[in-house]
């Protein structure tokens, strides 16, 4: 799994620029619809060896919009989840070098990156008075894999879809909805009209499933 | 060296959706940071983190976003050099190595709490309200029959411990929710160093509260 070692307390960001996401427009730009995992990790080896900016783009008009779309799941605004979701393209093009594609696929680096940097920005909103440095992940590598733990993140990739595919679909829902924190949680809950005790508890038995099936499939 | 304790799965996914808070967010850290098992589950997990980014619907970015995007690039180039160095953690002498994962915490000198048990507070940047501890027990020591409000976090160090639940060695980490009344004994041979954290800021109570409370308080 990617290191956290960089980001676990890591020091806040500064965001200089003010997206213009800030404002309501009608003109969005063009989201792309699809992207498959070898056309990821090919544009990522563009950007990462030859700083190729239109490769870039691509991913840009690919994962930009969805990750805006995770961090307002995740319960930001509008305007910050633009915000977010450019910091973590930012980190991607800074840090491309550092993808390894033996290790996850592009949209699961990704991933970690912008989790990272929720973690981060919810920190900070909880504690505006504390001063810290700039947060660099790229300040320390991931530490190096060895042999047998190495297993190809394609594989990995296709594993964990055929097991989420495995599962019922309101497990699989509860599973993936458990990515936007508490606050989705609490929202499945009352959208249910449960308490939020069976929606963790719901959790645990999707969780006993996936590690039957992930099992199964190894 | 064998693992037989580990976080629940619901914890290790916690863990990669970077939804546990910051004290456990460390204690699992440094157990999944020695443990091959539950570094590849967190792989899993993350990967489903990767196809939740994947599948989720879309919303549309600002007209002027990749604009955005190019400018702060050129903003950033030749920047590089100027990398800030990190503070430097305030390390009291406490007579182990500690775990790589706590390099940029501030770890304060062994206090004692109680006979035979003494603790050090650990400090995350960023972070000064997380309850993440070291706990020294003296060999054979009892703890006092305990539960707790919040989750409790423990991975061993050095050392042992056994509860009806089971003998913690290093490596081990132990997960207790509020339902589980434990009441450790430490083995023997050695003093038990474990780091501990517990759910929930500054919600001192049971156990570590019990204890801690009139040296923080």
């Amino acid at each position: 799994m990617y290191a956290y070692a960089d980001h676990l307390f890591s020091r806040s960001t500064s965001l200089p620029f003010r997206p213009a996401g800030c404002e309501v427009s009608l003109n969005m730009r063009k989201t792309r619809t699809s992207l498959s995992a070898d056309e990821a990790a090919w544009l990522m080896a563009k950007t990462a060896n030859e700083r190729d900016r239109a490769a870039f783009s691509a991913l840009f008009d690919f994962y930009g919009p969805r990750i805006k779309a995770f961090m307002m799941r995740s319960g930001f605004p509008s305007c910050a989840a633009e915000e977010l979701a450019q910091e973590t393209m930012l980190l991607v093009w800074k840090k491309a070098s550092s993808f390894d594609v033996s290790r996850a696929s592009v949209s699961t680096w990704i991933f970690t990156i912008a989790r990272n940097l929720r973690i981060d920005r919810l920190r900070r909103e909880n504690r505006p008075q504390v001063q810290s440095e700039p947060f660099d992940p790229s300040d320390q590598p991931d530490e190096p894999l060895t042999g047998e733990a190495i297993v190809i993140s394609s594989q990995r990739a296709e594993r964990i879809r055929a097991a989420l595919a495995m599962l019922s679909a309101e497990q699989a829902e509860v599973v993936r909805l458990s990515f936007y924190g508490d606050k989705a949680q609490t929202e499945i809950a009352s959208e249910l009209g449960i308490p939020l005790g069976t929606v963790k508890s719901r959790v645990r038995l999707a969780l006993a499933r996936l590690r039957q099936i992930l099992d199964d499939l190894k | 060296m064998t693992i037989n304790h580990h976080p629940s799965d619901e914890t290790l996914l916690r863990y990669a959706s970077g939804t546990l808070e910051p004290g456990p967010r460390v204690v699992v850290a440094v157990h999944v940071s020695g443990c091959r098992a539950c570094e590849d589950r967190g792989a899993d997990f993350e990967a489903i983190g990767g196809s939740v980014l994947e599948d989720i619907e879309a919303v549309e970015l600002s007209a002027s976003a990749l604009d955005h995007m190019m400018v702060r690039i050129d903003a950033m180039s030749g920047k590089d050099s100027a990398r800030t160095v990190g503070r430097k953690p305030a390390r009291a002498e406490i007579g182990i190595r500690l775990p790589d994962v706590l390099d940029n915490c501030d770890v304060g000198g062994w206090r004692w709490i109680g006979p035979g048990i003494r603790f050090s507070r650990v400090t995350l940047p960023g972070e000064p309200e997380a309850n993440v501890m070291l706990l020294k027990v003296a060999p054979g020591r009892k703890l006092p029959k305990h539960t707790h409000s919040g989750r409790e976090y423990m991975q061993v160090l050095s050392g042992s411990f056994a509860d009806a639940r089971g003998r913690y060695r290093p490596g081990d980490m132990d997960e207790a929710d509020s339902k589980v009344e434990h009441q450790p004994i430490v083995d023997p041979q050695a003093e038990c160093i474990c780091i501990a954290a517990l759910e929930g800021q500054m919600r001192l109570r049971g156990f570590f509260g019990r204890i801690i409370q009139p040296f923080i308080g």
